[in-house]
């Protein structure tokens, strides 16, 4: 009988694990967008996507106010004007995106199963760049946030739609930017999670956290803190910085893999692009 | 027999602590020994994507010190680095395969 029992524990406990560690993205999902739905009941789903000000009254009327001369403006006005300008050869940025890069950033970023690699809107304007005999720019600011902030704000309002494919490369680019989200960095000894899950709403600094939920939906943005418009992965490394973990390079696999992860965990969510925060 | 294992057992003691607390000289022999087990400590952290944000500025710091021919500083500073080398390295090592916390399953 104490064999059998055995057995059984046995069994179970490795079943159990097994399916724990191959617990499959939507099932993450799910579990993701729960934990947040709990945790701020007040919050409606579509309001993730303005981060603390969907937490804090005070801060929201504050935002709403300087929203009505939105401090981005002169970046997308910029971006505008750089993706209708002809490069030397005649061609422009729409001819490089689907459906001349209207109503796509909320598919973004997505794996590339031809190259088997995770691929975002700031990697594809380098990439129509070079293929029409321009140099590439540099990333996390500049010129590069401006047309991508064009580009995602020609998707607003499309709800966040970022698939993973059952394929094994995408599956484990996916898998390397959950366990870049749940891994402790840094002298800190702090994950993503730590600051934007349980503690989420809590104040670090004088700031509030956000939830890591609706997180992606508003980048590029706006940071009074750079007082310039940047990526989402400007600011990925600004928290590995603030945890004091070396960061990694801009497009480089950890952090693209990492924004893949991040991003479809936000599925759902309307996209705001481009945010302002304070 | 439990005086010799006495004895024994407090060498191995003393061996144990002083042997694992050992820093280079501060000389520039010393200096060099500990930059390059920082380097190597570096290197191995940065394989597994654990560097830490300060530790080549502390190593910088450590060659400052060791240009102006402050040794015993060049020293501390470099041993400092390689032990947040070898602390992010064990840190990433031990957060491979990290999942959600429990409240997010």
């Amino acid at each position: 009988m104490k064999k059998l029992l055995l057995i059984m524990t046995s069994i179970v406990m490795v079943t159990g694990f097994a399916f724990n560690v191959q617990a499959d993205p939507a099932q993450d999902l799910r579990a993701f967008q729960d934990f947040y739905k709990k945790k701020f009941p007040d919050v409606q789903f579509d309001d993730f996507g303005n981060g603390i000000y969907a937490l804090n009254k005070q801060l929201r009327d504050e935002w709403e106010i300087t929203m009505e001369f939105p401090p981005y403006e002169l970046t997308l006005d910029e971006g505008k004007r750089l993706f209708n300008k002809p490069f030397k050869n005649g061609k422009t940025y729409a001819s490089c995106f689907k459906n001349g890069g209207k109503n796509i950033a909320q598919n973004y970023p997505y794996f590339d199963i031809k190259k088997g690699m995770v691929k975002t809107i700031e990697l594809e304007i380098n990439e129509c760049r070079e293929r029409n005999g321009e140099k590439p720019l540099k990333y996390k600011k500049g010129p590069i946030v401006a047309v991508s902030a064009y580009i995602h704000s020609m998707a607003q309002g499309k709800r966040t739609n970022v698939q993973v494919p059952n394929n094994p490369a995408a599956l484990a680019a996916y898998n390397k930017g959950k366990e870049f989200f749940y891994a402790r960095r840094g002298q800190l000894n702090f994950a993503c999670i730590h600051c934007h899950g349980a503690n989420a709403g809590m104040k670090v600094g004088g700031n509030i956290l956000s939830p890591a939920l609706g997180q992606t939906t508003h980048f590029p943005a706006y940071r009074a803190k750079w007082g310039a418009v940047g990526t989402i992965q400007r600011r990925y490394t600004g928290c590995n910085k603030q945890v004091r973990a070396k960061p990694f390079k801009a497009q480089g696999e950890e952090y693209r893999n990492l924004q893949y992860f991040h991003t479809y965990m936000s599925n759902g969510v309307p996209l705001n692009a481009p945010g302002t925060r304070f | 027999m439990k005086l010799n294992s006495l004895i024994s057992a407090t060498f191995l003691s003393i061996a144990l602590l002083t042997g694992c607390a050992t820093t280079p000289m501060a000389t520039a022999d010393g200096y060099k020994e500990a930059e390059a087990a920082a380097k190597e400590a570096i290197k191995k952290a940065a394989s597994v994507g654990g560097e830490w944000r300060d530790t080549g500025e502390i190593l910088e710091k450590a060659a400052a010190a060791a240009k102006s021919g402050d040794y015993e500083t060049a020293v501390k500073l470099a041993s400092k680095a390689q032990h947040q080398g070898e602390l992010g390295y064990q840190q990433a090592m031990a957060e491979k395969g990290a999942q959600p916390p429990s409240y997010m399953r």
